[in-house]
């Protein structure tokens, strides 16, 4: 995967499709107050590459131009980017290290920032007050150049889309070896918003009526990439009520506010969810969701290392227990409204506590069918479905 | 009667680090700290032997006596490899094993040898299965008990085997500095050798008023039985399977990624079989590389859950193939894929769920 992934960037540095647009210049200088630099560095930096392969990804690119400086990172997968106001004597850009940069931004002592870059030296000066820093920098040519954000936008009501992510992305995979199920499936259609998510173990299905009208589009999106959306929007977007949405062939665009986040667009074919959801069940009854969350809590406990958490349905009651090798058990009951014949159906603990904590409302909805078919825990709204496939318990 | 053979591998760590990098064969290499602070001898070479080097030496004085000497730094999880190498070649010959160290431990030649003479053969055939498998080098010491066997496999290093039969154990051990008898440690020693005695045999023969008076207590009557060759203990054994691997020794040397990916998938096919067969699922799947100089190298990827399915363990084989791969590339002249993590339930996934 990394392999691949470090193949495309070189290729694509050799070849110069994403050769940065911006030329070394005289120098830049500009002057910023430091919260404010503080507070931009934290939006953009969880775009900075973390893997090290490709140097100038581990960097942030700054760029001086009429009054404004802009910073942007990417890891070739997600890129983020926004603004803050400058006074700016010499427009410019460098790529300077992120995470050095983080860290040192936060400790500077005086509110105003100035850094000037000298492209004869190659050195960023940071002066604040009485300190002083000199830091290498990597050339801004070879900054990759971010897919443009002057699409086709559409406005999405923030609250909704942000909800929507929420409920469904801890059902993404992080195996990286099936990137199809990294993603969440986003689609669009008439007055709705649905997102699907599925690591094959569970899968997760929300549907958000949307006031205004959509684009039609269906697009599986880096799950991790919309996780990235959801920490930016409070902060950066603050005073919208909306999220810009421009969606190309091979990537999405997402504006909040200041903010831009590009993010690729994965290739493959989402699983067909209808066709896994069942329609019929032999169980259906609701739970108290609060006191089914507490119990799956309590007991999950003890079951580690991957130990199932069983869940035994007799006359009236529900009882939860694990059991963990060398280690001890746990069991609790709460009171159900379940009749006819007792059975037990395995699930792994994580799992099952995600999907209780998924659902909204007073509720769970509980649908069975048997312990080797699949099981689902439904919104009171029946707006929200999470389907958990079962342990199969030996003997 | 039991018959009980102890291995030790011959210079390990270092016998390792010869086959990674073959140069240093004929140099005096020290594995283990810092000469130039406070580290300690781990495992020096017999080149290194030579120049008086030995384990527990301080390294500053092994570079003293000897300042050629190559010093590097232990690799564990590189030992640890080759170790499950040694013993899957000695489970293969003996399968009763209670492994005591990376490079040691105990076999129950009981139930596979009648007498001493059959047991000399099979300690052969255990060395001959080791060094075929990993072109490592030990030694043996075949006897009636533990103790015996421990010391008699120090005798003839390196890849010595020596067989003490039943009925000699005392007067085999009786030579011996009592310092060689495992359980005497320096403060027992100072104490006999205060009371003037040197020797195993020495502690063998001494009263009960004697033993009293210079080791007090069980401790005392444990050596003296130990010196005469007796001990009860049996072997601890580890039998329960934590693993299954299937592995393939190639005629010649495979480059052909698509060929090796396919024997990993071939293995993966009947991993999935057994597993299947036996209700269980495995959340860590183990790819093994054997280069063509022998050395080993393995990798590994845990899940969130366990499985069970062929596929599934073939894809995560070849994924990690091309990791160790790009670690180190190389013709390999063997490849294995192993699971382990197993448990007896299986998370069922969506392709089963209608």
């Amino acid at each position: 995967m990394d392999r691949e992934t470090t193949a495309e960037i070189e290729r694509e540095l050799d070849e110069g499709g994403i050769a940065a647009g911006v030329e070394d210049s005289p120098g830049m200088k500009i002057t910023v107050a430091r919260d404010e630099l503080v507070a931009k560095l934290g939006v953009v930096s969880r775009a900075v590459s973390s893997r090290g392969t490709v140097q100038v990804l581990s960097g942030i690119l700054l760029s001086a131009e009429s009054g404004v400086l802009s910073l942007a990172a990417t890891d070739m997968e997600l890129s983020l980017r926004t603004t803050l106001a400058a006074q700016v004597e010499g427009d410019g850009a460098v790529v300077v290290p992120g995470r050095l940069l983080v860290d040192l931004a936060r400790l500077l002592p005086a509110s105003e920032v100035t850094i000037e870059y000298r492209p004869d030296e190659g050195i960023a000066h940071v002066v604040c007050g009485t300190a002083g820093y000199r830091l290498n920098t990597y050339s801004a040519e070879d900054f990759p150049r971010l897919p443009p954000v002057d699409a086709q936008l559409h406005a999405i009501g923030r609250v909704a889309l942000l909800e929507t992510i929420s409920r469904v992305a801890r059902s993404a995979s992080r195996d990286e070896s099936r990137p199809v199920l990294t993603g969440i499936l986003v689609r669009f259609e008439a007055g709705k918003l649905v997102m699907v998510a599925t690591d094959s173990y569970r899968l997760s299905v929300k549907e958000t009526e949307l006031d205004a009208t959509a684009p039609e589009l269906e697009a599986i999106i880096p799950a991790r990439a919309l996780q990235e959306l959801s920490r930016l929007s409070p902060t950066a977007g603050a005073g919208s009520d909306t999220v810009e949405l421009g969606v190309h062939e091979n990537h999405v665009v997402f504006g909040t506010g200041d903010a831009w986040l590009t993010t690729r667009r994965i290739d493959g074919q989402f699983p067909n969810y209808r066709q896994l959801l069942p329609e019929t069940f032999e169980v259906e009854l609701a739970i108290a969701r609060v006191e089914l969350a507490d119990v799956v809590r309590r007991v999950s406990v003890m079951a580690q290392r991957n130990s199932p958490l069983r869940l035994r349905f007799a006359e009236g009651e529900l009882t939860v227990s694990a059991q963990t090798q060398d280690v001890g058990e746990a069991k609790e009951s709460l009171p159900v409204s379940y009749t006819g014949e007792e059975f037990v159906i395995g699930f792994n603990a994580d799992f099952l506590r995600d999907g209780v904590d998924s659902i909204v409302g007073d509720d769970v909805q509980v649908k069975l069918i048997n312990p080797l078919r699949p099981a689902i825990l439904v919104d009171p709204t029946g707006d929200f479905t999470y389907l958990i496939m079962p342990i199969r318990l030996a003997g | 009667m039991a018959i009980v053979a102890h291995l030790d591998l011959d210079a390990f760590f270092a016998a390792v680090e010869e086959l990674e990098n073959p140069e240093l064969r004929r140099r005096a290499l020290v594995v283990g700290g810092d000469p130039r602070s406070r580290g300690v001898v781990a495992t020096a070479n017999y080149v290194a032997r030579q120049f008086g080097i030995h384990s527990a030496m301080s390294c500053a004085e092994a570079l003293r006596r000897c300042p050629e000497a190559v010093f590097v730094r232990p690799r564990h999880t590189l030992y640890r490899e080759y170790s499950a190498e040694v013993w899957t070649a000695i489970r293969e010959v003996v399968p009763v094993v209670e492994r005591t160290g990376l490079d040691e431990g105990y076999l129950d030649l009981t139930p596979l040898a009648a007498d001493f003479g059959r047991a000399r053969a099979l300690a052969e055939a255990v060395r001959t299965s080791v060094r075929a498998a990993t072109s490592l080098s030990c030694s043996l010491g075949v006897a009636p008990t533990k103790v015996v066997a421990k010391v008699a496999s120090d005798r003839r290093k390196p890849g010595g085997i020596t067989v003490v039969p039943a009925g000699t154990e005392a007067a085999f051990l009786a030579p011996f500095p009592v310092r060689v008898l495992p359980g005497v440690g320096p403060r027992a020693e100072e104490r006999l050798h205060a009371a003037g005695i040197v020797t195993i045999g020495g502690l063998g023969v001494l009263s009960d008023l004697d033993l009293r008076a210079i080791l007090p207590g069980q401790v005392g009557r444990l050596l003296r039985d130990r010196a005469l060759g007796i001990d009860p203990r049996g072997l601890e054994l580890t039998s329960e399977r934590i693993s299954i691997s299937v592995e393939e020794t190639f005629e010649r040397d495979l480059r052909e990624r698509d060929l090796l990916h396919a024997e990993l998938r071939r293995m993966a096919d009947r991993l999935g079989e057994y597993l299947q067969r036996d209700g269980l699922s495995a959340r860590t799947v183990t790819t093994k590389l054997r280069y063509a100089d022998f050395s080993i190298r393995s990798r590994s990827a845990s899940l969130p859950v366990g499985i069970d399915d062929a596929e599934r363990i073939g894809e995560l084989a070849c994924s990690l193939l091309d990791r160790g791969l790009r670690d180190r590339p190389g013709a390999l002249r063997l490849v294995g894929v192993g699971v382990s993590g197993l448990s007896g339930y299986r998370q069922l996934t969506l392709e089963e769920a209608s």
